[in-house]
């Protein structure tokens, strides 16, 4: 392209020459601007393939329907650029002015106002992760500025949960993962899946509903969110405000499992736990089924146990009170028994003396029984005598001659014969 | 809503009790009467409960746009 006779190079020659022979001569050939601006676009268009330009961000504006329009720029010169919104909606956010970015695209005319300017189709702020990384820290600081991540905030997950909800693709590597370790930790539980695409544009929105329909389901004891590893594009929903916010907002307790170990995405912080990854959460959410199981299993053994040691308690108790009582009981009688004690000894004493007197009495008695009893009569010498029916015979009258009657001395009885009363003079001594 | 199996309590709920039945049983010095009334309560938490974890099958299903909730089979890997 020399300064001068660009133009000439441009299609048409033909036609011109055989004007130029045929016709009258008149003035030069004149392009309409239209023409020549579609002229020169073709022309970059076809002859420059699609680049990256590395340079400073100058304005950065964005219209209404997404379009972002910028100027890149170095030391000496500036190029124009835009941005359309199918690719400016997958920035995680505006670079600032003065950042140093390279740009993918083409090189292109505007034919309207026959500007020269870039399309550009990819923006990479320099560094590692720049773009993403920024945009990061400052959804990162908006949350924490409104108290979105204290650990005050966080729900405790549930020890025993039936149900587990799940938001994930359905065709993903988490899901699976997830399935996998549930059906050997706790085959009793039950998984909800709320399906929703993991990445890609309007991703983080999909998550979000997927979340808020699962939430107002409120099936689930607990909430996984995830997704299986993948680039830093890959998990950019993760990173955006709208799944952060439902995360935020629900009242079941959310584990975010995102990607590999060393991912961090704004869903985990914002969740009340971050597991590293899917199959990881799966084992956080649900206890161990074969302990659990063998602890509900020994609980009976430790309630009978229980049981056995209130009724041992009981039985000291009931001892320890019988000990008390008898120690009660015998300080309470023992005043009592004394004076039994002393009563039954006046007693006994009374007992013996009256005992003692009618001894006595006795035996004073006996003596004088013993004065009258009659066989003491008979051994002084005296005897009685008595008929044979034992009738007493005292008088002399009762003795007619010839009667037969027993003499009683003291030794015997010996039978006798009356003869007559005795002559006078016989009679007594 | 959609609940599980017409158990009114629910796994959750029935552990935790069982847990602070048999902590309450471990720990402190209860009365005979209440001791054999935690033991009916603990048995019976325990019946149902290995009921629950007994079960073999793991369910996925999958929560339809209209809220309700479909059996989904998911092949491992």
């Amino acid at each position: 392209m020399s300064e001068d006779g660009g133009i000439d190079s441009f299609g048409g020659d033909e036609g011109n020459t055989a004007e130029v022979i045929s016709g009258p001569p008149v003035g030069p050939k004149v392009w309409s601007i239209t023409q020549v601006n579609r002229a020169v676009k073709e022309m970059l268009e076809s002859s420059i393939d699609a680049l990256w330009i590395g340079g400073e961000v100058g304005q950065w504006t964005r219209s209404r329907p997404g379009h972002c329009y910028f100027t890149l720029k170095d030391e000496q010169a500036e190029l124009r650029a835009v941005m359309f919104a199918r690719d400016a909606s997958l920035l995680p956010t505006d670079p600032e002015q003065g950042m140093k970015v390279r740009c993918f695209g083409d090189l292109t005319l505007y034919e309207r106002r026959g500007n020269y300017q870039m399309i550009v189709r990819r923006v990479e702020a320099e560094g590692e992760d720049g773009l993403w990384r920024k945009a990061f820290e400052k959804l990162k600081g908006r949350l924490a500025g409104e108290g979105l991540l204290a650990d005050e905030r966080k729900l405790p997950l549930p020890a025993y949960p039936e149900v587990i909800g799940v938001v994930t693709s359905p065709t993903g590597a988490a899901l699976r993962d997830i399935v996998t370790v549930l059906r050997r930790r706790a085959p009793w539980s039950r998984i909800v899946l709320s399906p929703s695409r993991v990445q890609g544009e309007g991703a983080s929105e999909d998550l979000a509903k997927a979340l808020d329909r699962l939430v107002e389901s409120e099936v689930p004891d607990v909430i996984i969110v995830g997704r299986g590893g993948g680039s830093l594009e890959d998990l950019w929903a993760f990173n955006e405000e709208a799944l952060a916010r439902a995360i935020v907002a629900s009242p079941i307790p959310i584990v975010s499992a995102v990607g590999h170990e060393v991912d961090i995405t704004i869903s985990d912080l914002v969740a009340d736990v971050r597991a590293p990854t899917p199959s990881a959460a799966a084992e956080l959410v649900v206890p161990d089924g074969v302990v659990l199981l063998s602890d509900v299993r020994a609980a009976p053994l430790r309630l009978s146990r229980g049981v056995r040691r209130a009724a041992e308690r009981r039985r000291a108790r009931v001892t320890d009170r019988m000990r008390v009582l008898s120690r009660t009981m015998e300080r309470s009688i023992r005043p009592a028994r004394q004076s039994v004690g002393m009563d039954s000894e006046r007693l006994e004493r009374s007992i013996q003396q009256s005992l003692d007197q009618k001894r006595a009495a006795f035996s004073m008695l006996s003596g004088r029984l013993e004065a009258l009893s009659p066989l003491a009569t008979l051994a002084r010498g005296y005897s009685v005598a008595r008929t044979s029916d034992g009738t007493v015979l005292r008088r002399v009258t009762d003795f007619h001659p010839g009667l037969q009657f027993d003499l009683k001395v003291t030794d015997g009885t010996v039978e006798a014969n009356a003869v007559g009363p005795a002559k006078p003079g016989r009679e007594e001594r | 809503m959609i609940e599980g199996d017409g158990n009114k309590v629910g796994l959750e709920e029935r552990l935790e009790r069982l847990e602070a039945i048999i902590d309450r049983m471990e720990s402190e010095d209860i009365a005979l009467d209440e001791a054999l009334q935690l033991f009916e309560e603990g048995v019976g938490h325990v019946r149902e409960a290995e009921q629950v974890l007994a079960e073999t099958e793991l369910r996925v299903e999958e929560l339809l746009a209209g809220g309700e909730v479909l059996e989904r089979e998911i092949e491992e890997e």
